[in-house]
């Protein structure tokens, strides 16, 4: 292992046991809590995003699409599945073994229209009957499937588009099941949105230590560990060879297959790998928060991501979700407001003016994003030095 | 031993005929070169070949294995490789990189398994000091080199380098010299599309000349160079003066 491979493992380990140990000194503080596993959400979002964009080179606007898909399959999971150990005769069921998988009827947003079919049920089951909602890694798992299943889909669909009809495309899918979503009130309970259970309701046991379902604490190991292992498999991914034909692709669709790269089977990976993460993400930012709404596929959210992963840096992974991370905190530390003499600066709405602004600079003037720079300078700070001496010591030798 | 079969080849865009009944045939380890004046149908004879585009008709076998229906990673796992007339090396990619893509392509194993063999190659095209070098930071001449490293890797049976020579400095044009010589020894065929008239007559044994969609001549490239057709067609000269 060369230096600066191990300097980047060593640094790498350092952050996450910095970032394993910080509730101790962030637990006094929920705002800050709250900070970190809302960073680490879009972390996970904006390095994925860059997986998908920066790696592979298909600029989609869809991937808080994928996001609302887990986070709303988990919801709806939640709303509208139930398990019991009796059949209710009067909801849609189906029986496995002596288990009874019972689908609700929809119930709108007054919920005083239509009458709830397993309550209705409950005077004719039988005494002792049990009735479970689904547990959260039930509707983790269904997030994460089809997550999987539309980004297969997108991906299949967006094969021969490029640049801006992707975009174009990728903005249209979003918007179409944001109005999916808000018209289909019975359902989803439109603008006024799906509530979500907590990710551990009956509250946990950690380090010897008992926690609340509201307490930050879980939740903000929950999303460190989706972050953590996506990170992981994105990071082997990217290292593999799925990782050079992606970029391959990326930087020559046409000239990667002359050179026996599955292109068709690649691009649509990326998109399903880069889906499912992002649909995970949604299930556990769900669960935390507590409510999903149709307003996070507003085009905003997306910009927020692709924002965050053009000033970390879009060509990698790390750079993405550092910049994902400062951001978040920085867009929040800035809402303090100051007065310079005579001037009052409200920085509740100015702090949106500087992010914009440096992300117009970060674009103008540093195209690799601020982070990646650090980086690769750390990474390939020798890589000129040795071509100047191997080229020499061609020229010095005999043949030359 | 290699065969290439191209029987009766038309392809039309819209109503444009770009290649008309074009049919030839490549057996064993040729050095061929593939001339015509600019619109003659030779990108497109070789995108077809490649898999890139469909043929309106006709088919393409390659080692007795139906290609034109293909699509392009399948037909360079066949036994075809190519270069593009505008050179097309994976820029932010470096040049060890460039040279891995194609033999992990073919085979599911680690890139450690193929580092040793990039490196001769480079050795090879005199660019072992760019191994870590991004692609975007080489020059033309060495961008032709990085392409022509990545048949290397690749090791298809039939390779067709569009304009090879185009904007080289001699000195990077003598390796390319060698590699056409080495690689051809080795028992590779290889199709030469070129505008340099004098490379390609010296270089190619035989001679393959398209005009406007018709294959106008396929022989011995003297005898084709005096053809009253070819010269009239191409070479620009009138055939009384032949």
């Amino acid at each position: 292992m060369n230096l600066n491979r191990m300097g980047g493992w060593v640094v790498g380990t350092l952050g996450v046991i910095a970032l394993l140990v910080a509730p101790v000194w962030l637990t006094n503080s929920p705002y800050l809590m709250h900070l970190a596993i809302t960073s680490f959400f879009y972390a996970i979002l904006a390095s994925s995003w860059s997986l998908l964009a920066g790696y592979a080179g298909q600029f989609s606007f869809g991937h808080m699409a994928f996001m609302a898909i887990g986070a709303y399959s988990a919801a709806l999971m939640g709303y509208y599945v139930r398990f019991t150990t009796a059949a209710t005769n009067l909801c849609r069921e189906l029986s496995l073994g002596g288990i009874w998988i019972v689908l609700l009827n929809p119930q709108g947003v007054t919920q005083t229209n239509t009458p709830n079919c397993l309550e209705m049920a409950k005077a004719t089951m039988p005494v002792g009957a049990i009735i479970m909602q689904p547990p959260v890694w039930a509707g983790l798992l269904a997030g994460i499937l089809m997550g999987a299943l539309f980004g297969f889909l997108v991906g299949s669909l967006v094969l021969r588009l490029r640049s801006t009809y992707l975009a174009l495309f990728t903005i249209g899918f979003s918007e179409i099941l944001r109005a999916v979503i808000s018209a289909e009130i019975d359902i989803t309970q439109g603008q006024s949105g799906l509530k979500m259970s907590p990710l551990f309701p009956g509250g946990i046991s950690l380090f010897g230590m008992e926690f609340g379902a509201a307490a930050k604490v879980p939740p903000y190991y929950a999303m460190l560990l989706l972050f953590l292992i996506s990170m992981a498999i994105m990071g082997w991914l990217a290292s593999s060879r799925f990782g050079l034909f992606i970029r391959a692709i990326r930087e020559d669709e046409e000239a990667a297959a002359a050179l026996g790269v599955h292109v068709v089977r690649y691009k649509v990976l990326v998109f399903v790998v880069t889906a499912t993460i992002a649909a995970a993400a949604g299930v556990i930012q769900g669960h935390y928060i507590g409510i999903i709404t149709p307003n996070i596929l507003i085009i905003l959210q997306m910009s927020l991501v692709i924002a965050m992963a053009v000033i970390g840096g879009l060509e990698s992974l790390v750079s993405a979700a550092i910049g994902a991370i400062i951001i978040e905190f920085m867009l929040e530390l800035l809402r303090n407001s100051f007065d310079i003499g005579p001037f009052s600066v409200d920085m509740t709405t100015w702090r949106l003016v500087f992010f914009g602004a440096l992300l117009m600079l970060t674009l103008r003037f540093r195209r690799n994003g601020l982070i990646h720079p650090l980086i690769t300078w750390f990474s390939r700070r020798n890589v000129g030095q040795e071509t100047v001496a191997n080229r020499a010591a061609a020229a010095a030798a005999p043949d030359a | 031993m290699l065969k290439l079969e191209v029987n009766n080849l038309y392809k039309n865009f819209g109503g444009l005929q770009v290649l008309r009944d074009v049919t030839f045939e490549v057996n064993g380890p040729e050095l061929i070169g593939l001339i015509g004046p600019n619109g003659a149908g030779k990108t497109t004879l070789t995108n077809i070949l490649d898999g890139a585009i469909k043929p309106s008709s006709g088919t393409v076998y390659l080692n007795d294995k139906r290609v034109d229906t293909l699509p392009p990673y399948m037909v360079a796992r066949a036994g075809l490789g190519r270069t593009f007339q505008v050179t097309r090396a994976f820029r932010r990619m470096t040049v060890l990189e460039n040279l891995l893509v194609p033999a992990m392509a073919l085979h599911a194993t680690g890139r450690q398994n193929f580092e040793a063999k990039a490196r001769e190659v480079l050795d090879f095209l005199t660019m072992s000091h760019l191994t870590n070098e991004y692609g975007r930071a080489l020059s033309g001449g060495q961008q032709k080199l990085l392409e022509l490293g990545r048949l290397l890797m690749l090791d298809p049976s039939l390779i067709i380098l569009d304009e090879p020579f185009a904007g080289v400095h001699p000195r990077l044009m003598e390796v390319i010299y060698e590699y056409i010589h080495r690689v051809n020894s080795d028992g590779k065929a290889i199709i030469i599309i070129s505008h340099d008239m004098d490379t390609i007559f010296t270089l190619s044994k035989r001679l393959l000349v398209l005009n406007y969609g018709d294959l106008i001549a396929d022989g011995d490239p003297q005898i084709v160079k005096n053809d009253p057709l070819v010269k009239r067609a191409y070479l620009g000269e009138d055939e009384e003066e032949g």
